[in-house]
Parts: structure tokens; C-alpha cells; sequence
């Protein structure tokens, strides 16, 4: 397709935070400047910003890209901002890959922020407003019940037990007690502690879900001839894919996610992967809560239908298994600051792939890895697959 | 731990607001699919012979072909319990004096996520469910003119 290579080669993270006294472009910025230091450069080496957020009404700003421009080094450069809702965090650096490959531009700046604490008094009411306004709004729904639903219908269809499931929880909150930007990383969480805690929506307990949160991701991409001259540890980004299912929540297959199915098949095509389960080391798919990140293995194809919980139960899923599933600790345990979330995903892929991420680095020198996001009305995947 | 919980080391705050207040139409689907809920009190699903695909609620065009829809049909009042919640939270978090029953009622391909009348004991996905509409001079042309579904042998 005439597409040039485009490596990541630089990363920059701030903590994520119940509540960052940071605005949304202080964050931005703090990321952004962290990402350029880490590969030595300056704004005056980049030529385009891509920018996520999701809805506005998390940061209250209206047209928030717009806002947060300048801390994520927009002035006087070609800016774009992305918005797939949840999806975002993988998807804009997608976008910046698009803008690369394409021989458009040979450094592009890839920033992702979110601010939810701003929302008041909590974030799930500024889901209300995604809802169809005459169809569901009146009955005052929101993100829990939708993914209560989901979760049901999940565990039914498979009869996959909530013990087990609870695993996934404890898992990726282990791995974030190693992670240095984590707001949840519990080293000695159970099984018990999540199925004690608070009934919000059943099948989903607080331990279940991640955390509202604040926070900022950055990532620097360069054309080929520019990344072999400033590292000798590019990751490559090998293949992306993003794909939409119904706009109608009620005409979905809610016991498989076929918009991540459709989306990991466009990346591996690209990647040129065709048996992912042994041609992917680590991945990171969403976990904004613990049957998530089943649901999305299975449509990944790391998984079976039913079976992606067998990686958990057997340790395969563990940071010393053979398939690591969110070392970084995930949203369950490093935080959920939706687009912000996303590319850490990418972020830690970066990290594990340079054998640079410190205490929870997986053994063995994984070479390659995927990161996957959903969101939108719950009907985007997005999906990126990098190696070295 | 509750949701709303506060950190009160957290940086200071104050509030503010973005003041937006929307006037929504039905649309063209929605005029009719109310009006017919309003009053005759059915629920309408729309139907795409080229895909062989059925939307409920009614919708005017078929988002995989985008042929208008045309075969407007009665759908009944009895759907199939797909997955249902029990919440104890609301939407803004805090805690229900009550825990209540939503559930996702299935019509063919699409269906309607409406509160459920029900023992939680007794729901089983798979079960018919029927909606129970206000009487009709109460409705006013609402998805809440069903006021809820019950299983079918309540
Ligand atoms: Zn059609």
C-alpha cells in the first residue's frame, strides 16, 4: 500500500490520580514534555499533535481538544483531536501513525488526557447524556447498568462463575502495585476482598470496575529514517484496526464483542499475524472492568469463546506466564482516565518491548505485543498491535 | 467504600456549570413509534427485507443498507429477557433506598432496556416478559408509558 514503517520512540506518563490539582493542559503538557525528554527532542523536531479526550463533559470544558492544545504542544503545528469515547486512547495513536505512514509528516506528538474528577459529584451521571434522548434517557440509565447487563449475559452464556472472574480484578491490581504511576496497585488483594466489596450493580462490585481517575499519556512516533537515527530501540508499530458494530446497543451480541474481532483482523492482516495466540507475547485489551478484559481476549482470538478465563485460572495470564495480560496493571489497577487509560495500554507495550519497564517487566524479552480499546456507545474497537 | 467517596487530601475545588438545556424532536421514526406506544398501545418494530434485520424500537432507516424502512410491524408486548441488573446505585452514584430491577427485553434482533415488576429470584434469561403500559390516559408519548415488564405468568 506504499504505507512508510513508523516507530514509537519516546513515552511519557503522569501519576494517575483520584483528584491531580493540574488542569486538563497542565496534565497534557506534563506528559507531552516527559515523552520529548525521553527521546531527546524538542518541538521544534515535530511537525503534527494528535490529541484524545473523551466527552467533554468529564473536563467541563466544551470542545476540550481545543482547550488542551497548547499543553499538548499544538501551537503554531497541524492539530488534530480524536474522539471515540473509551476507544480513544488506542485510536489516536492510530491517528498519529496515519499521519506518518502516509509520508505526511516524519514526527508526530501523540497526547492523551483526561480529567473525570471534574464532573460532579461523579462521572457516571455525564453518561447519561450518551444515551438515545427519547428511547433510554428517561429511564435515567448509565454506564453501570450497561455493563451489568453485558456482564450477565456474559457470565449466562458461558456459565463462567463470578469467583473466577474476580480473579481478572485481583491479577491486574497486583501488577499496578508496581507500577509507579498507579492510583489502585494492591499487592495483597483476594478473590474475598473483591467479592466483599460493595454491591453497585449486580454482577458488578466495586472491585470490579476501575476507578474514575485523572491523568495524561504521551508518545512520540517517527518515520523510519528519522527512528533509526535517534534509537537503536524503535517499536515498531506492526499493525492497527478499528471497527464499529450496531449503533443500537439493544441489537448487539452482548456474549461477544464482534467490533474487536473485526478490528484485531485488520491488524493482524497488517501485522502479518495469523495465529495471535502464539504470536503475541503480552497484551493489554481494555479492563474498565474484570469480565471486560475476558470479553475482549475472546474477540482478540488470544481466547476461545467462554475460555479466556482458563488463562487466568491456569496463569498463563500471570506476569511470568506465557501470555501477560496487563502487566502495567490495567485500568483495574493503574486507573481509568478514559482516553489518558488507553495509551498507557500502548505506553506500557513500549516499555515491556525496550525491556524498560523497572519492576514489573515480564521475563523472557517479549518481541511483540497488542493493546486494545472499546468505546464510542460501547460499539468501537480499536486495536494496535507493535513489536521490535 | 462507597462510590461518591472523597479524598480530603484532594487539591481544593469549586464548582461551576455548563448551563445547556437541548429541545429534542421525536424525530421521523420516533413520531410514529410514540404515537402508536401513545395511542394504541403497541410497540412497532421497523423491518429491512434486504438484510433480513428488525429494529425495536421502530427506527425509519436500516443503518447496514441504508434503504428506508417501509414494513412497519406490530411487535407484540411480550419480548424474551436477554440479561437483566439489580441496581443499588443510581446514576449519579449515590446509593438507592431500594435496589431496582432493569432488565434488557429482546424483540426479534433489537429490544428495550425498561425497569422489570419481578422477584430477582425468579428471573431467568430466556423468560417471556411482557410490558405493562400506564393506562392510556396517562400516556403522554414516553418510553415511559410502559411502566415496566413482568413476567408473562405474574
Ligand atoms: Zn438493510
Amino acid at each position: 500500500m506504499g504505507m512508510r514503517k513508523v516507530a514509537v520512540i519516546g513515552a511519557g506518563m503522569t501519576k494517575f490520580v483520584r483528584r491531580a490539582l493540574e488542569t486538563p493542559k497542565e496534565l497534557s503538557w506534563e506528559a507531552a514534555k516527559m515523552a520529548l525528554d525521553s527521546c531527546e527532542l524538542t518541538m521544534d523536531d515535530v511537525d503534527g499533535v494528535c490529541f484524545g479526550t473523551a466527552p467533554d463533559a468529564f473536563d467541563g470544558v466544551h470542545m476540550n481538544g481545543e482547550y488542551c492544545s497548547d499543553g499538548a504542544g499544538a501551537w503554531n503545528k497541524p492539530f488534530m483531536r480524536c474522539f471515540v469515547g473509551g476507544g480513544t486512547g488506542v485510536f489516536v495513536p492510530i491517528q498519529g501513525w496515519y499521519h506518518v505512514a502516509s509520508g505526511l509528516f516524519d514526527v508526530v506528538l501523540v497526547v492523551a488526557e483526561e480529567k473525570m474528577s471534574s464532573y460532579y459529584p461523579h462521572a457516571q451521571a455525564a453518561f447519561l447524556t450518551i444515551f438515545d434522548h427519547t428511547t433510554e434517557r428517561p429511564l435515567k440509565p448509565n454506564l453501570l447498568w450497561i455493563f451489568a447487563l453485558e456482564m450477565n449475559r456474559y457470565m449466562t452464556t458461558y456459565g463462567i462463575r463470578k469467583e473466577d472472574i474476580a480473579r481478572v480484578s485481583v491479577q491486574h491490581k497486583r501488577n499496578a502495585a508496581n507500577h509507579p504511576c498507579a492510583l489502585l496497585g494492591e499487592a495483597n488483594i483476594t478473590v474475598e476482598d473483591v467479592l466483599n466489596s460493595e454491591v453497585l450493580a449486580w454482577p458488578v462490585q466495586r472491585f470490579d470496575v476501575s476507578p474514575v481517575s485523572d491523568g495524561a499519556v504521551a508518545l512520540v512516533l517517527a518515520a523510519e529514517h528519522v527512528a533509526k537515527r535517534l534509537t537503536d530501540k524503535p517499536v515498531w508499530i506492526e499493525g492497527v484496526g478499528w471497527h464499529l458494530d450496531t449503533a443500537y446497543w439493544t441489537n448487539r451480541d452482548l456474549a461477544y464483542p464482534r467490533y474487536v474481532e473485526y478490528a484485531a483482523k485488520m491488524a493482524y492482516d497488517m501485522a502479518g499475524i495469523k495465529e495471535p495466540r502464539k504470536e503475541i507475547h503480552i497484551a493489554e485489551p481494555y479492563d474498565p472492568f474484570d469480565y471486560k478484559a475476558l470479553h475482549h481476549l475472546e474477540g482478540l482470538q488470544l481466547a476461545e469463546r467462554g475460555k479466556a478465563i482458563e488463562l487466568y485460572l491456569s496463569g498463563a495470564a500471570a506476569p511470568d506466564g506465557d501470555l501477560p495480560i496487563c502487566p502495567s496493571g490495567g485500568l483495574l489497577g493503574v486507573g481509568n482516565p478514559i482516553a489518558a487509560a488507553g495509551l498507557m495500554k500502548v505506553a506500557e507495550l513500549f516499555w515491556q518491548l525496550r525491556s524498560e519497564a523497572g519492576a514489573r517487566q515480564v521475563p523472557g524479552q517479549p518481541r511483540r505485543g497488542l493493546a486494545q480499546a472499546w468505546g464510542d456507545l460501547m460499539q468501537v474497537g480499536t486495536v494496535i498491535v507493535m513489536g521490535r | 467504600m462507597t462510590l461518591l467517596e472523597r479524598d480530603r487530601e484532594a487539591p481544593s475545588a469549586w464548582k461551576g456549570s455548563l448551563p445547556v438545556t437541548s429541545r429534542y424532536t421525536y424525530g421521523l421514526a420516533g413520531e410514529r413509534f410514540f404515537r402508536a406506544l401513545k395511542d394504541e398501545g403497541k410497540i412497532l418494530a421497523s423491518y429491512c427485507p434486504k438484510c433480513d434485520h428488525t429494529y425495536v424500537p421502530a427506527v425509519n432507516f436500516c443503518e447496514r443498507c441504508l434503504s428506508e424502512l417501509t414494513e412497519w410491524q406490530d411487535a407484540g408486548l411480550v419480548g424474551v429477557l436477554h440479561t437483566y441488573t439489580l441496581l443499588f446505585v443510581d446514576f449519579e452514584g449515590q446509593p438507592l433506598d431500594e435496589p431496582e430491577l432493569i432488565g434488557f427485553i429482546s424483540f426479534g434482533d433489537g429490544g428495550i432496556i425498561h425497569k422489570l415488576d419481578a422477584n430477582p429470584d425468579e428471573l431467568e434469561i430466556g423468560m417471556p416478559m411482557k410490558a405493562v403500559l400506564k393506562p392510556q390516559k396517562e400516556r403522554s408519548g414516553s418510553i415511559l408509558d410502559i411502566r415496566c415488564f413482568q413476567p408473562v405468568n405474574k
